[in-house]
């Protein structure tokens, strides 16, 4: 990106822009904002929410700014090392997400400010840590007595609506998010969610009755209404805290999937399992990487082999059930530099958004050093049909190095996947796969896994 | 005591009268979405700040409860 360029996702909110300057992410705050951002810091509340870990911390700076007619102030935020966006994360991810929006609320309005904003994107989870950070500093604004919650339409179609639609009616409806990129219309989760949930009163508050009023009054002239009724300070308390309570009592459990049980319902002896452990630790040691990225990653198990050294690791998984469960872990043991995502390979994160440009594709926000494949390619190859040179080309484009584990035909994992199917794929081979790799990677080194009929590849691209 | 009495019908007062304020907000927060937010809010609002003056009362009996457990302990420690 060119030096100061603004982001091209930064261009709502007034207050202010994000820029690159030589690869280094700066935020200008504009003139509009002055009292806003000056109330934040001398409120305390900005040095609580940085304290608490709820809020990125920023230092300012004395960069020129890009638009200085309109400039207060120019502040680094700490970098972030993935952008990682709602719809690919699991429930949990989703609930800690939409819970720590209303926690900063409610401490906001302890300082005198409210959030002017509830964008499930302005949430990240930092790998290096895994818990959920406000990122947007500037989406805080002088409380007014009297004032309703600005955000209140977003926060229940950006967390409510889907985490109701992943409790009440399926998890995969998170995807929705993908298509809807200011969150899920309330009248189309009414209309999908179950009828008990009128009986749940704050969905048939915050969901239901909320899209009947959006619906009731979408073409009358309520301008005057609107700029009369007011709230007072308890009643606007009163709300987050009935959206809190809603989103607490939110609950989610994975029933047994298909892979959710993987590392249950595997054909390797315990011998075979550690030695695969201690190839893929050996490839990590060797190539040093700066960040990770376990496709396929399931509930993480080796991602954690590159996590534990620090290193920070992405473990990818297109079953909601596994990533929950590796969230849930994570969570439950204090684990960092691991960070869980939903992620179907074959059809991954594509730019969205304003111009294409606003959400960004998988590979547009950050590449790794090293992709694992462990015990994937037979998925994408016999499942999907995905040709393996493909597969090599792909991978060759997101990341220099490659941990690849190749499960024969013999296997009775691949064996599984062509019980129902005919056998259309004669190139599937070890020497298949060395060939079509061989067209982008250099084999630095392989090794049959003991005990067992796989073998792993440590791959550079040419 | 009748002060405390009084002020949730000072709170209904206060939400039924509070004064107009303008919204400078970058969001439009919707017509239909303002207009039922107010309204939960008003509900739920009054709900939320009985439960603050139920937990204040609990608060007093638990207090004088705690009082009375520690001057237990203290003449407990007296004897001892």
């Amino acid at each position: 990106m060119k030096n100061n360029q603004k982001l091209p996702a930064s261009f709502r909110d007034p207050s202010g822009f994000l820029f690159f300057q030589e690869d280094i992410l700066y935020r200008q705050v504009n003139l509009v904002y002055q009292e806003n951002f000056d109330r934040l810091v001398e409120s305390g509340l900005y040095e609580h929410l940085v304290n608490s870990g709820k809020l990125i911390s920023h230092k300012e700076t004395e960069l020129p700014p890009p638009e200085p007619e309109t400039a207060y102030k120019v502040i680094q935020p700490k970098q972030l090392s993935f952008i990682s966006y709602p719809y690919e994360w699991s429930f949990s991810q989703l609930k800690d997400a939409a819970l720590l929006t209303l926690g900063i609320q409610k401490r906001a309005l302890q300082h005198g400010m409210s959030l002017k904003d509830s964008s499930a994107y302005n949430v990240q989870f930092p790998p290096e840590d895994a818990k959920p950070v406000l990122i947007d500093t500037l989406s805080f604004e002088v409380y007014r007595e009297g004032s309703p919650w600005v955000a209140y339409r977003q926060f229940c179609q950006h967390f409510l609506a889907p985490l109701a639609l992943m409790c009440f009616t399926d998890e995969r409806l998170s995807q929705l998010l993908r298509v809807y990129i200011d969150g899920i219309p309330l009248d189309l989760a009414g209309s999908i969610l179950p009828r008990r949930t009128k009986f749940n009163f704050g969905l048939l508050t915050h969901i239901h009755l909320h899209a009947a009023a959006q619906k009731r009054y979408a073409a009358e002239d309520v301008g005057k209404a609107v700029q009369t009724r007011t709230m007072s300070k308890t009643s606007l308390l009163g709300l987050i805290d009935s959206l809190e309570r809603t989103t607490q009592k939110l609950e989610w459990s994975p029933a047994s999937t298909e892979w959710g049980d993987y590392y249950e319902d595997t054909n390797y002896t315990p011998h075979a399992a550690k030695h695969k452990k201690e190839l893929v630790e050996s490839c990590i040691d060797q190539v040093k990487p700066q960040m990770v990225w376990d496709l396929g990653g399931n509930v993480g198990v080796f991602s954690r082999l590159a996590s534990q050294k620090g290193i920070p690791t992405i473990a990818f998984d297109i079953d909601t059930a596994a990533v929950e469960k590796n969230y849930l872990d994570i969570k439950a043991n204090e684990e960092s530099h691991l960070l869980p995502l939903v992620l179907d390979l074959t059809n991954p994160s594509p730019d969205i958004g304003w111009h294409n440009l606003e959400r960004r594709s998988l590979p547009s926000r950050s590449t790794p050093d090293l992709i694992m494949a462990l015990a994937l390619v037979h998925h994408l190859a016999i499942s999907n049909n995905v040709p393996l040179k493909m597969i090599a080309e792909y991978f060759s484009s997101l990341a220099p190095w490659l941990i690849i584990e190749f499960i024969p035909k013999s296997d009775s994992q691949v064996q599984r996947l062509l019980a129902t199917r005919e056998d259309i794929f004669p190139n599937y081979s070890f020497a298949g796969l060395e060939e079509a790799f061989g067209n982008y990677y250099k084999v630095i080194a392989s090794e049959d896994i003991k005990d067992s009929q796989r073998r792993m590849y440590l791959m550079k691209k040419k | 005591m009748p002060v405390h009495l009084s002020k949730p019908v000072e709170l209904l007062i206060d939400i039924l009268n509070s004064p107009p304020v303008k919204n400078q907000a970058y969001l439009d927060p919707g017509s239909g979405s303002f207009i039922i937010q107010v309204l939960i809010a008003s509900l739920v609002g009054i709900g939320f700040a009985l439960r603050g003056y139920w937990g204040k009362f609990l608060g007093l009996f638990q207090k004088k409860a705690n009082e009375e457990d520690t001057g237990k302990a203290d003449e407990t420690s007296d004897e001892e």
